[in-house]
């Protein structure tokens, strides 16, 4: 019997030996470890758009002239003190003084102006130009030791938000090129990057700000929502940013937060039978959202009516969305179809795998809805290769009727960032056309204040309920999950950055 | 033997150059790389000018000829996303991937010929019986309910293992177990056929006859002969494995050969797809080439053939 308890005992101890030596590294002390879902590529903040280079070096290593409030849209000075509109097509910002990059160069007009410069030389493919400053011509020059000015051929009152956009880094940079060890102003300094494995950042200790707490960071990349949820579930990890909604079971650890996409199913209104106003109104009347809401989608959701999420300056808050109303879907299809509306014609609804969580169910599901209220709608669900063909123009010519299941992302503050591409006649993704809302756009572009907020209030409303080029669905919801023993609340602006400073430990 | 191998070679050269031409070819039938490198916002003006830049405008055959040339000049070309040279980054990931195949195809190819061998020994046997249901089960596990199933027992539950990542020792024994399971599956069954065949061959018979120890029937005599099918079945599977432990290397976050050609295919990374299918190709094609060695010294009719 002894013997037999021995055994037991040295069996259990080795066990206990075995898992000893296997026991994981756990995140402790003043290191934070993120777990991010894709390692970027190259990290250039002037790739800083794109979020997996964003959330490691946006405000945390190089930092921009302003930044936008995820709360309300609003911009705040950063690295720019103040600035001010000089004529219809002039911007001068005043640049914060005593402040050095991690590389010791002094941050002055001659290093901003060089950094913005290179992010617009148009032999470098940053996408910063590309994304908002592609079809814009701007130049800029030091007006003084720490102003500059920028100049537009075409009037641009939000040039503070798109500066909001613009990573400033060390005029050493090289130029036309992406680099891999990146020089800002921020409270970060970028240390080490093993491909593959992480990137590491260490507290800057020159830094013009407030001493953060976190004094080094160590991101890490899983493709599986699943081992991002479970890596801060056991304390590997202190932040996963995006975990997909099955995963985030834990209230104690998981937020959910407007992450500023909004997801619709865009209407080629150009074609039979969807160039009918009563054809687009009757699918928006066939979706039930309710039912889409808390099953295929998350339960926070919110059913949308127009494309920008009610943070971003032009959103309209009077707007209602569309109820479920099957009998009036039916009515308005039978009502087109004896004006000879051909609404028996197959149209095409394209989806695209993966553009949110459970999008092939949601296709399938809003499929069976439209079929119910009368439609002969023909699923094709893409890889994001595929899908790209249909997004943008040129459009195929003998294209037939088609829905383009589709997620927009504006979290820049204003809705300029949306509009034009998406709903003006020659917007390069846009499948509408009405001669008031391309007024509209214009009139918004170049105005300011509250009269530019009523202007885009007013284009909302036309598209919402004179036009009707979205089947409309869902504000989305993202998940983080957040390691109790540290003090960070994700918010819209997680989508696409995330500051280090801002965490504390408990 | 050396007229063997030297045949064997040339047709592998054959084979990775008549690959390379088709990639190239499939590669830009998928379309416009800049539709994807750029932001979905991007102006139209910024895409043709994009593809301008990159020569992705011309013609199909003005671009293989550029492709040629700097092959020829040893240069595979640069990776778009990554803005370094592809073999660059293709060399950092295969031997991530070659580590975690030979870990995993050595245990699997010891076990099965273990398990194997004894449940050979006795068919129907209790410990044929169960050794069959578990590598046919094991043979049939999909391999990301598997990998996500032991994260949430051995990491989450119990606190054992990392859940991923890489590492030292206890960062490679789940990827590696799952790795282990479907070739050690599939072998102990080949090992199992084969080795009954060999039992009751007559030259077993007569070294049974001679007296010769039971132990040194089936791991000697018995063995030699019965490996020669499973050499091939090894052989296909760690390929299957160098080309790519994708869920694996998924799922754990190790930056392997298989995650990094999905990754560049999808994104049209073409430099980096053909660079990791060139390596890939090069080094499956060695393992056929051990593959016929192993052939030749276990068996010496192939030799003197």
């Amino acid at each position: 019997m002894k013997i037999k308890n021995f055994s037991i005992a040295i069996s259990a101890a080795s066990i206990m030996a075995v898992a000893s030596i296997c026991s994981p590294a756990y995140s402790a002390g003043k290191t934070l470890t993120v777990v991010l879902s894709e390692e970027p590529d190259i990290v250039d903040p002037c790739e800083a758009t794109r979020s997996n280079v964003g959330r490691i070096v946006k405000q945390n290593v190089s930092e921009t002239l302003v930044e936008i409030d995820p709360k309300d849209g609003s911009i705040k000075a950063r690295l720019a003190t103040s600035w001010k509109q000089t004529d219809n097509l002039t911007w001068e910002f005043n640049i914060r003084k005593g402040v050095k990059f991690h590389d010791g160069e002094d941050l002055n007009a001659k290093a901003v102006v060089k950094s913005i410069n290179r992010a617009l030389n148009p032999k470098y493919d940053c996408e910063i130009r590309t994304k908002f400053f592609g079809n814009m011509s701007v130049s800029v020059s030091a007006v003084g030791s720490h102003t500059i000015s920028v100049k537009t051929k075409a009037p641009q009152p939000i040039m503070p938000a798109l500066m909001g956009t613009m990573t400033v880094v060390s005029p050493n940079t090289q130029e036309a090129k992406g680099v891999r060890n990146p020089q800002g102003t921020g409270p970060y300094v970028f240390d080490k990057w093993t491909p593959g494995q992480s990137v590491t950042l260490k507290r800057f200790s020159g830094y013009w700000g407030s001493k953060p707490v976190v004094e080094d960071v160590k991101y890490v990349f899983r493709k599986e929502s699943a081992v991002r949820s479970a890596m801060v579930k056991t304390g590997e990890a202190d932040i996963a940013p995006n975990i997909a909604v099955q995963d985030a079971t834990d209230s104690k650890m998981d937020f959910s937060y407007f992450n500023s996409e909004t997801a619709r199913l865009r209407i080629d209104t150009s074609i039979a039978p969807l160039n009918d106003i009563r054809v687009r109104k009757a699918m928006n009347l066939a979706i039930d959202l309710e039912a889409l809401r808390g099953s295929i989608f998350a339960e926070g959701v919110m059913p949308q009516t127009q494309i920008v999420v009610p943070s971003i300056n032009g959103h309209n808050p009077s707007l209602k969305p569309w109820k479920y109303n099957l009998n009036e879907a039916k009515k308005l299809v039978a009502a087109a179809k004896a004006d000879g509306v051909p609404v028996g014609k197959e149209i095409i609804l394209i989806g695209r795998l993966g553009i949110y969580p459970n999008s092939t169910e949601a296709m399938e599901a809003m499929h069976a809805m439209l079929t119910e209220a009368g439609f002969n709608i023909k699923i094709k669900m893409m890889e994001t290769a595929g899908w790209l063909n249909f997004l943008s123009r040129p459009y195929a010519e003998d294209r037939g009727p088609m829905l383009l299941q589709g997620q927009h992302d504006n979290n820049n503050g204003d809705a300029v960032f949306s509009m034009y591409n998406k709903y003006a006649c020659k917007g390069a993704q846009s499948t509408t056309c009405d001669a008031k809302v391309d007024a509209g756009i214009k009139a918004a572009t170049a105005a300011t204040g509250e009269n530019r907020r009523k202007i885009w209030q007013e284009v909302q409303r036309r598209l919402h309920q004179d036009i009707v080029p979205d089947v409309q669905m869902f504000h989305m919801v993202g998940f983080s999950r957040v390691n109790p023993r540290i003090n960070f609340t994700p918010s819209i602006s997680t989508n696409s950055e995330l500051q280090v400073s801002q965490v504390k430990f408990n | 033997m050396k007229k063997y191998l030297s045949k064997r070679i040339l047709s592998s050269l054959l084979a990775v150059i008549g690959l390379f031409i088709m990639v190239f070819f499939l590669a830009r039938l998928t379309g416009d790389p800049g539709h994807l490198y750029l932001p979905i916002d991007a102006p139209l003006e910024v895409r043709k000018e994009f593809s301008e830049k990159h020569g992705f405008n011309d013609p199909i055959y003005v671009q293989f000829g550029r492709f040629v040339g700097d092959l020829v000049n040893g240069d595979l070309g640069y990776s778009l996303r990554k803005e370094r040279p592809a073999i660059d980054v293709v060399l950092e990931a295969i031997p991530i991937t070659l580590s975690l195949a030979a870990v995993a195809m050595t245990i699997a190819l010891f076990g099965a010929i273990i398990i194997g061998s004894l449940a050979a020994y006795r068919p129907n046997g209790i410990f044929d019986r169960i050794s069959r249901v578990v590598s046919l089960t094991a043979a049939s596990a999909p391999d990301f309910w598997v990998a996500i199933t032991a994260i949430l027992l051995f990491s989450v539950s119990l606190r054992w293992l990392p859940t991923s990542g890489m590492g030292d020792f206890p960062y490679w024994i789940m990827p590696v177990s799952i790795l282990v399971i479907r070739p050690l599956g599939l072998l102990v069954q080949v090992v199992r056929g084969s080795m009954i065949t060999a039992l009751s061959s007559d030259f077993v018979k007569t070294a049974r006859a001679k007296g010769v120890k039971e132990k040194s029937v089936i791991f000697k005599h018995a063995l030699r002969n019965g490996l020669l099918p499973v050499i091939t079945v090894a052989g296909d599977q760690a390929a299957a494995i160098a080309n790519g432990a994708v869920i694996v290397e998924t799922i754990f976050g190790w930056p392997g050969i298989g995650k990094l050609m999905i990754d560049s295919i999808l994104q049209r990374d073409f430099a980096v797809v053909q660079a990791s299918i060139l390596i890939t190709a090069i080094v499956i094609l060695s393992i056929n080439i051990i593959i016929d060695i192993a052939y030749a010294t276990l068996d010496p009719r192939i030799r003197h053939k």
